[in-house]
C-alpha cells in the first residue's frame, strides 16, 4: 500500500555505460569511499568505546591493543555515574508520549480517514490539524514551557510525555488517516449490522488491521522521542529527570577529557534505535518517508 | 425538521465523529495551537519573573525593534540564511545522483541504500559530540589523517577560526541528512512507470535524454518536497549545532534556532518576550521561504 522503496529499475544497461565511462571498478571505487566518509564516525566511535582516553590520545586511529569494556562497565554498573537512570527516564518518557499518540493518532486517524464520518468542515479541521506540520519547534516552545510551569510540571516526566505526544500528533495521525481510509468498507459494514457499536467496530475490527500502520507511527515516533533535545532541556532541568539526549551532553561536559567513556555512552545511547533499525530497516525508512512523500 | 429527529441526528451521526475526531483535536489545539498562537502574544510584551510570578508588561514593538539592532541575531540570521541555501542545494544534487545510482541497481544497491540512509537513526547530539572529536585540532581523525599524508598546514583548527566553523557545521548536517532526501528521491523514482521508459526507448531516445526529458519532470514534485523539507531542516536545525560548536566560538555558527533557545532560557536575561519575537519573525521567514520555493519552483515544470 506504500510507495515501495525497494522498487528499482529492472534495467541495469545505465550503470554499465557508467562503468563504462569510468573504468572497470571506478564507479563502486567512488562509491565506497564515499560509504567510508558516511560510516567511518560510526566505526572510529566503536572503536574508541573498547580503548582506554590515554591510548586514543596517543594514537588516535590505532585500534584497541586489548578489548577495554570497563568503559561500559563503570557506565552500567557505577552508581556514582547513574547512567541507567538517564537510560530509564528516557525510556518512561518515550514509552509515555508513544503511548498517548498511538490512542489519540488512532482514533482520530480513523475518524478522518473514513468516508462514513466525513463531515462538513472535515477539510478545515483537518486542515487545522495538519498545519503544525512543517512548523519549527521554536514557533511553540516557550509558552510550551510557561504552560508546564503554570501547570507544575516542569522537572517531570509529564512535560515531556505531553509536549512529545502533541508535536507527535499532526505526521501520526495523518499517516493513520491515509491507512484507514484504503481499508475495505465491507468489514466495517458487517461489524455494524452484527450490532457492533461505533467505537466496538473501531477497536475489534478496524483498529487491528491497521498493525502495520501502527508500527510505522510506532518506530518513527519513538525514534523522534528518543533523539529529542531542545525540549528536553528546556522543560527538565533538574539532573535526575535528564533524558539521555541532555545527559549526554551534560556527561560529555563534565568528562571533558575521558574520551573513551563518554564515547561508550554515545555508543549505548544509540543501541535502541540501531537494534530495531536493523530488525526492519525497510520499515523504518518506510515510517520517516511515507509522511514526506504523500504530504 | 422536528426536534426529535435532529437530536436523534446528532446521536448517530455527530456523537461518533466527535467521539474520534475529538480528542486528538482538542488535545492539539491546547498543546499546539494554544502555544503557537501565545508566542505571537508574548512578543508584544515582555514576560520576567518579579517576585517568583512571570510578569507580563505590554511593550508593543520593542521588541521587534531591539532585534533588529542585535548584533547576535543579525549574525545569526546571516547564518542560517547562508545555510538553508547551500545546505539543500548539496543535498538534492548528491541525493539526486545517489538516487539514480539506486534505481539504475548499482552492484551492491542495496548495501549502499542501508548505509547512507544509518546516519539518520543517530541523535543530532551523537552527531555533534563525535564530530567535534573528529575536527578536533590535536588528536581529531582530520587533522591526524591530513598529518599522516603530510599535509600538515592544511590540518587547521576547524572549530576554533572565523571562517572555518560554519562550513563544518553545514558539511555535518548535510552528512547527516543527505540519506533522507535520497529516499525520498527514490520513493518517487518507483513511481515512475517502467512501460514509459521502455517506450521511450524503443523510440531512441537514449539514457541520459529518458533522464532528463521522462523522469525527471516525473520526479519535480518530489524534487521540490526534498528541497523544502531540507530548507526547513536547516531552518530549524538544533541540536547538531547544540552538540557540535553551541553557537561558537564567538556566534560563528550562532543560527536563529540555538539563539533562540539562548536567550529564552540559557543566559539569566529573563525575558520569554523577546526569544518570542524572534520564533516569530522566523516563523515570517520560514514561510516566506517555503512560498518562494515553491513558487519558483512550480512554475519551473509548465514548459
Amino acid at each position: 500500500m506504500n510507495p515501495s522503496i525497494r522498487l528499482t529499475s529492472r534495467d541495469t544497461s545505465f550503470i554499465h555505460r557508467f562503468q563504462g565511462i569510468l573504468g572497470k571498478g571506478g564507479l563502486t571505487i567512488i562509491l565506497m569511499a564515499f560509504t567510508l566518509i558516511v560510516l567511518v564516525p560510526f566505526i572510529w566511535m566503536v572503536i574508541m568505546s573498547f580503548r582506554n582516553t590515554g591510548d586514543i590520545l596517543n594514537n588516535p586511529f590505532g585500534f584497541p591493543q586489548t578489548l577495554e569494556f570497563e568503559n561500559y562497565r563503570k557506565l552500567l554498573f557505577d552508581p556514582e555515574i547513574g547512567f541507567g537512570r538517564y537510560f530509564y527516564n528516557s525510556i518512561v518518557v518515550s514509552g509515555g508520549a508513544l503511548l498517548v499518540t498511538l490512542i489519540l493518532s488512532t482514533m482520530g486517524g480513523y475518524g478522518f480517514g473514513r468516508s462514513r464520518y466525513d463531515f462538513k468542515f472535515r477539510g478545515w479541521v483537518f486542515g487545522l490539524l495538519l498545519f503544525a506540520l512543517m512548523l519549527p519547534p521554536q514557533i511553540f516552545f516557550i509558552p510550551q514551557f510557561t504552560m508546564m510551569s503554570r501547570l507544575g510540571l516542569l522537572n517531570s516526566y509529564w512535560s515531556l510525555i505531553l509536549i512529545y505526544a502533541a508535536t507527535a500528533l499532526p505526521v501520526s495521525t495523518y499517516l493513520m488517516s491515509t491507512y484507514f481510509s484504503q481499508l475495505p468498507s465491507e468489514l466495517e459494514d458487517a461489524s455494524q449490522i452484527d450490532g457492533c457499536t461505533h467505537w466496538q467496530t473501531f477497536w475489534l475490527v478496524m483498529l487491528p488491521l491497521a498493525r502495520p500502520a501502527i508500527l510505522t507511527v510506532t518506530l518513527m515516533n519513538f525514534m523522534n522521542f528518543w533523539n529529542e533535545l531542545l525540549l528536553a532541556i528546556t522543560l527538565v532541568t533538574d539532573p535526575k529527570m535528564r533524558t539521555i539526549q541532555a545527559a549526554l551532553m551534560m556527561f560529555v561536559g563534565e568528562n571533558g577529557s575521558n574520551y573513551a567513556i563518554a564515547a561508550a555512552s554515545l555508543v549505548l545511547s544509540m543501541l535502541p534505535t540501531l537494534i530495531l533499525y536493523l530488525i526492519m530497516s525497510d520499515k523504518f525508512i518506510e515510517g520517516l518517508t511515507a509522511g514526506a512523500v504523500k504530504g | 425538521m422536528n426536534r426529535k429527529v435532529s437530536r436523534n441526528q446528532f446521536k448517530t451521526r455527530w456523537l461518533p465523529i466527535l467521539l474520534f475526531v475529538g480528542p486528538v483535536m482538542l488535545y492539539y489545539i491546547g498543546f499546539m495551537i494554544y502555544p503557537f498562537l501565545a508566542t505571537f502574544y508574548y512578543s508584544f510584551n515582555t514576560i520576567a519573573p518579579i517576585k517568583g510570578e512571570l510578569t507580563v508588561t505590554f511593550v508593543g514593538l520593542k521588541n521587534y525593534i531591539d532585534l533588529l539592532g542585535d548584533p547576535i541575531f543579525i549574525q545569526s540570521v546571516k547564518n542560517t540564511l547562508i545555510w538553508s541555501i547551500v545546505g539543500p542545494v548539496m543535498e538534492i544534487l548528491t541525493a539526486l545522483t545517489l538516487a539514480f545510482l539506486i534505481y539504475f541497481k548499482v552492484p551492491l544497491h542495496r548495501f549502499y541504500r542501508t548505509a547512507w540512509f544509518t546516519p539518520l537513526l543517530v541523535s543530532g547530539v551523537i552527531v555533534g559530540l563525535v564530530f567535534r572529536w573528529i575536527f578536533n585540532y590535536e588528536w581529531g581523525l582530520l587533522n591526524v589523517s591530513l598529518r599522516a599524508v603530510g599535509l600538515d598546514d592544511w590540518a587547521l583548527n576547524w572549530l576554533g577560526r572565523r571562517d572555518t566553523p560554519l562550513m563544518v557545521v553545514i558539511f555535518v548536517h548535510y552528512w547527516a541528512t543527505f540519506g533522507y532526501s535520497m529516499v525520498l528521491l527514490l520513493a518517487g523514482l518507483s513511481a515512475v512507470p517502467e512501460e514509459l521508459l521502455d517506450a521511450a526507448r524503443v523510440d531512441g531516445a537514449n539514457r541520459f535524454q529518458v533522464i532528463l526529458k521522462i523522469m525527471i519532470p516525473i520526479l519535480w514534485p518530489t524534487m521540490i518536497t526534498v528541497l523544502v523539507l531540507s530548507f526547513i531542516g536547516k531552518m530549524r536545525a538544533f541540536h547538531i549545532v547544540w552538540a557540535l560548536t553551541g553557537g561558537g566560538p564567538l556566534h560563528f555558527t550562532e543560527t536563529v534556532a540555538t539563539y533562540v533557545q539562548k536567550r529564552a532560557f540559557g543566559w539569566n536575561t529573563l525575558d520569554l518576550g523577546y526569544p518570542s519575537a524572534m520564533s516569530v519573525l522566523w516563523f515570517g521567514v520560514v514561510m516566506i521561504g517555503v512560498g518562494l520555493i515553491n513558487r519558483w519552483l512550480k512554475r519551473q515544470v509548465e514548459y
